[in-house]
């Protein structure tokens, strides 16, 4: 799963640390999650997005880009 | 963007307490356990003895305690694995006070060690509980394939000891927990 944390964060001008503080965490999983190498758990990926007042996908996107959506069925004339 | 200006630790500062806490605790468990067996026969400087050893045990609790502090308390986790290393009652001979004793020493050591190691990680984050979940993971692994291994040949091999089962159920966790802390790029 991609993110933009480090970018919300240096908008912020938060350090690590406060952003860590912030969400409860250690500093060392705000870096895990920053650089993409764990991704969180769900109840904490909301509470992400509520410290940075945004929704859930404007934070955290999927690797693959999403399935399209279901062809709509062909109607006989 | 913003560049974290913390100030940081030493990167050793888990291994340096380890150590301490494991001499304080080796040594000082030594000294007065010599002490202590001498006591119908006091040799000289007994006393100081004595003092010094509870003195070693002393700091090896302030190291232990350094460690839990700096938030790298995986380091109990071989610290409990050596002092289990040390439970040897059958050394003490047949004075039953310094057996119990003998014995005491490395178990409350190790389970002290363990009970603040469990109740730290009741305080951890989700990530660092993965951490610790995929560490026990691997020594479970390691657990089974070496109990395996040794019923092969059973018949060749030396008498299998809870003790060194114990020991290394501790020691392969740690590791498991390091080799899982690389991968996330965390200082356990």
């Amino acid at each position: 799963m991609r993110n933009r944390l480090r970018v919300l964060r240096a908008e912020r001008d938060w350090s690590q640390a406060e952003l860590a503080e912030a969400l409860r965490v250690s500093r060392q999983t705000v870096n895990a999650i920053e650089n993409e190498r764990y991704d969180p758990s769900l109840p904490l990926a909301f509470t992400i997005a509520r410290v940075f007042h945004l929704r859930i996908e404007d934070v955290f996107t999927p690797d693959a880009a999403p399935p399209p959506p279901p062809e709509e069925p062909r109607v006989r004339p | 963007m913003t560049v974290d200006l913390q100030p940081r630790r030493f990167p050793d500062a888990g291994a340096l307490w380890f150590v301490v806490s494991v001499v304080g605790s080796v040594g000082g468990g030594w000294l007065t356990q010599e002490a202590g067996r001498r006591y119908v026969n006091p040799p000289p400087g007994g006393v100081a003895m004595l003092l010094a050893g509870l003195t070693s045990i002393l700091l090896a609790g302030f190291a232990a305690w350094k460690l839990a502090r700096a938030g790298v308390y995986s380091w109990l986790l071989p610290l409990a694995a050596v002092n289990l290393l040390l439970l040897q009652p059958g050394r003490a001979g047949d004075v039953r006070t310094w057996r119990l004793e003998w014995g005491v020493m490395g178990l409350a050591w190790t389970l002290a060690a363990v009970l603040v190691f469990a109740r730290l990680l009741r305080r951890s984050d989700e990530l660092e509980r993965r951490l610790h979940l995929e560490g026990a993971f691997v020594a479970l692994t390691v657990g089974l394939v070496g109990s395996v291994v040794y019923a092969l040949f059973e018949t060749r091999l030396p008498e299998l000891r809870g003790q060194w089962v114990a020991v290394a159920l501790l020691l392969s966790w740690w590791v498991g927990t390091l080799a899982t802390a690389r991968r996330y790029r965390w200082r356990a």
